[in-house]
């Protein structure tokens, strides 16, 4: 396979895992927004998906439409929702014909539903959630489609790993956003509603309800998040899954290209997995998930650097 | 409710020949059609219509335009009514474009070669060395089987009395044939069961063909030789079909930065390291395909491209230097290249043609410019032309300065009225202008043309300008069994 198509298809793949995330994420912070939450802050999440400045950010950071829109529909935030799938467009325009037509097609309905005005009548004058849950369900639609129609060849290979390493990434970050917003201070007496909406936007509060009964507690919750390998957005199981994919490209893959990704990813994995957490550490646990951050970037660089050419 | 008959309001004009009317009423290859859809009524029209647009932008099958910041995303205009050709007719059509391809790919190869044609006089040495499109580089590079046009698409244009002329044969990288490909997709999508019903000669086989022909071509003794399609890039406007033709043929769409060139041969970047290539077919025009021998600025080539293709490692798809045969003055002397290397008498007649470097041709075109086109040798499109019916007096004088500026780029035809097709425009039917681009495929079996092609259509009232570039759209192409 090309370098620039295996290129183009690794970020089809991420583009698309972070709209859904952010999807997913909007959602459910929106929701707790307009209820339980009182006086809901979108700041910390403005900081990581958007590109406008500081004093911007705290212009709009309590107005939950304004930031729908700039985190949705601003072309002039380089991470906002539509720029994200703009480019996932891009990418597979530029790959057509490594991916089916249907996923083309699939992805390209994506482009025209986000740019349809109804999705931003809704966001701003009408029901956001409506606008929100229309283009989740468009994402679905598109996981889907790649898993019917695309062969299992280096295509599909470099899409999973862009894919789990992209939520990976995502996951973490949530969990840092979330931990954040309580400033790290995680020995409370009362549940956090905010752990709940964290649990929500990574579709894991029922998983969660089947392990522990009671209420939530934030130890219990960081473990599913990172430690769960049954869990399809905790860090072990997408960095399982990265892995997984990732070893099938050894046959089309120089040896020791090969050996360099092997070994960071490995490293990765055994760095979460013979980690444990310590919910009153709070700094602890800061560095030990900056550190994860730091690995998967580390991961994103040499993919590019060994598989794709770029230096 | 409103008359429901939609030809009731179809007014032709009897100095233009009509594809579906003559002076016996519907014509007998759309009768079928006719009788399917003329009690239809506008809504359901309309709905097929809409169906139509829907079914291109959700396929993706546009081009982007980049005029403010984001692109904008366009279809090309699709008529919904085919346009129907015979089975006579189209047998005609083919063995003029066969025998026009053989005597043109002739001329090339001599041409280059050993120049018969210049030292017996039928062409003037003249013409050929100064036009911009003869390849110096081409002189004496061997071309695998002596075939240089591989893929080309034949411009034929119907005058008043229906007979059929060759406009253009467009022998450097014609496009076009991914809407021949999904025009008929679309066509059997709004008019269910109307194509077996008729009997249209299927397109589909376009891909298989010319992927025989591709691997044909490789000069390595290999069984799976690479074969690859080099694209300018997504933001060529003909993108869409670049992307089309590789998936149908599963071969690699690259870039000229996904190629290199290392002692003479070419190989593709892969993530598994370096793969080499047997066969380009190119959608890069000759300026730009190797920056050390033609364009330095180029980003779109290959460097060294050449050097590999003149030592036999590379095949390239259309030979580079075509233009030469492309070029409009060259044109004008077609017919007498098929007597002189086929000795036979040209099937499809070529559009009178006057160089405009004779000062008598110049005395006599600026006489009764009303009367005739004027173009530029070297152009396409339906850019650098002048229509002297539609020109105002002052674009008329600011072509004759140009004209005898600079006389050797500029040809003039007089004005072939085009022949006009039913399209329904704005919930009628009316007749508007139409060309038709059957594309060849010229392969070391011989030459194979798909039943059909592309016609395009001038959508505006009364024009003669087809092209997609000018406003002009296009309709699926029957060929009846």
């Amino acid at each position: 396979m090309l370098s620039r198509v295996a290129d183009s298809v690794f970020w089809m793949a991420r583009y698309m895992e972070r709209t859904n995330g952010m999807l997913r994420i909007l959602r459910t912070n929106y929701i707790s927004s307009q209820d339980e939450v009182p006086d809901f802050n979108w700041e910390t999440l403005l900081h990581n998906y958007s590109d406008a400045g500081a004093e911007e950010i705290k212009a709009i950071g309590n107005q939950s439409v304004k930031v729908l829109e700039h985190l949705l529909l601003d072309r002039h935030n380089g991470s906002s929702v539509i720029n994200n799938i703009s480019r996932a467009r891009e990418n597979g325009r530029a790959v057509q014909d490594h991916i089916t037509k249907e996923v083309w097609q699939c992805l390209n309905d994506y482009y025209h539903l986000i740019r349809d005005p109804q999705i931003a009548f809704q966001v701003s004058s009408g029901d956001p959630v409506t606008a929100l849950d229309s283009l989740i369900h468009q994402g679905m639609l598109y996981h889907g489609t790649v898993d019917i129609t695309m062969a299992r060849g280096e295509g599909f290979n470099y899409l999973n790993t862009g894919k789990f390493l992209e939520r990976a990434i995502l996951s973490s970050d949530m969990l840092m956003i979330k931990l954040t917003e309580l400033d790290f201070n995680l020995q409370q007496p009362v549940e956090l509603p905010s752990l709940r909406y964290l649990l929500y936007s990574l579709s894991g509060y029922e998983l969660y309800l089947k392990t522990h009964r009671g209420n939530l507690q934030a130890d219990f919750v960081i473990q599913q998040i990172l430690y769960n390998e049954h869990f399809p957005h905790s860090v072990a199981y997408c960095l399982n899954q990265l892995f997984r994919y990732f070893e099938r490209l050894e046959a089309d893959s120089l040896p020791e290209n090969y050996r360099q990704l092997e070994f960071l990813i490995g490293r990765a994995m055994n760095n979460v997995k013979y980690s444990s957490i310590n919910t009153a550490d709070g700094a602890g646990l800061k560095h030990f998930l900056q550190q994860i951050r730091q690995e998967l970037f580390g991961i994103a660089a040499a993919f590019s650097r060994y598989y794709f050419g770029n230096s | 409710m409103e008359a429901t008959n939609l030809l009731s309001r179809y007014g032709t004009d009897m100095r233009v020949w009509d594809e579906m009317f003559g002076s016996e009423g519907i014509r007998p290859a759309y009768r079928s059609l006719v009788e399917a859809i003329q009690n239809l009524s506008a809504a359901e029209m309309t709905h097929k219509d809409e169906l139509a647009k829907k079914l291109f932008m959700s396929q993706g099958i546009t081009f982007t335009v980049y005029s403010s910041g984001e692109g904008i995303e366009k279809i090309f205009p699709f008529d919904i009514i085919p346009r129907i050709l015979e089975a006579a007719e189209w047998k005609h059509i083919e063995e003029g474009i066969r025998q026009r391809l053989k005597a043109l790919n002739i001329f090339l190869k001599d041409i280059y070669h050993q120049q018969f044609i210049i030292r017996d006089g039928i062409v003037p040495a003249k013409l050929i060395y100064s036009c911009p499109n003869f390849v110096r580089q081409m002189v004496n590079v061997p071309v695998p089987f002596d075939i240089y046009t591989h893929i080309s698409g034949i411009d034929l244009i119907r005058d008043a009395d229906g007979s059929y002329y060759v406009l253009e044969d467009n022998l450097r990288t014609p496009s076009g044939v991914s809407y021949m490909l999904e025009n008929r997709s679309i066509t059997y999508r709004i008019f269910p069961d109307l194509l077996p019903r008729n009997k249209v000669r299927s397109v589909k086989d376009y891909p298989d063909l010319l992927l025989k022909n591709l691997v044909a071509l490789a000069s390595r003794q290999k069984s799976d030789p690479t074969v690859v399609l080099l694209t300018p890039g997504m933001f060529n406007s003909a993108y869409f079909e670049h992307s089309t033709l590789a998936r149908m043929m599963g071969i690699e769409l690259v870039e000229g930065s996904d190629l290199v060139v290392d002692n003479h041969k070419v190989y593709m970047k892969t993530t598994s390291g370096l793969r080499q290539v047997d066969v380009i077919y190119r959608r890069v025009d000759d300026d730009f395909l190797d920056p050390l021998v033609f364009r330095p600025d180029s980003i779109l080539g290959v460097p060294g491209l050449y050097g590999a293709y003149r030592t036999g490692h590379v095949a390239i798809v259309n030979a580079m230097g075509n233009g030469v045969a492309d070029d409009k003055a060259v044109y004008s002397f077609v017919p007498a290249m098929i007597r002189y290397y086929l000795n036979e008498e040209p099937i499809l007649k070529n559009v009178p043609t006057y160089p405009l470097e004779q000062p008598d041709n110049r005395k006599m075109v600026f006489e009764k410019m009303d009367r005739m086109v004027i173009k530029k040798t070297n152009e396409s499109g339906g850019y650098g032309m002048l229509i002297g019916s539609a020109a105002t007096e002052k674009q008329m004088e600011e072509f004759k300065v140009a004209v005898e500026e600079d006389p050797r780029s500029y040809i003039a035809q007089p004005i072939i009225s085009l022949s006009s097709a039913p399209c329904y425009i704005n919930g009628v039917l009316q007749p508007r202008r139409v060309d038709l681009r059957p594309f060849a495929l010229y392969g070391p079996d011989g030459i194979d043309i798909v039943p059909g092609g592309l016609t395009r259509v001038a959508l505006k009232e009364g024009s003669l300008v087809v092209n997609s570039s000018q406003g002009g759209g296009s309709k699926d192409t029957w060929v009846l069994e």
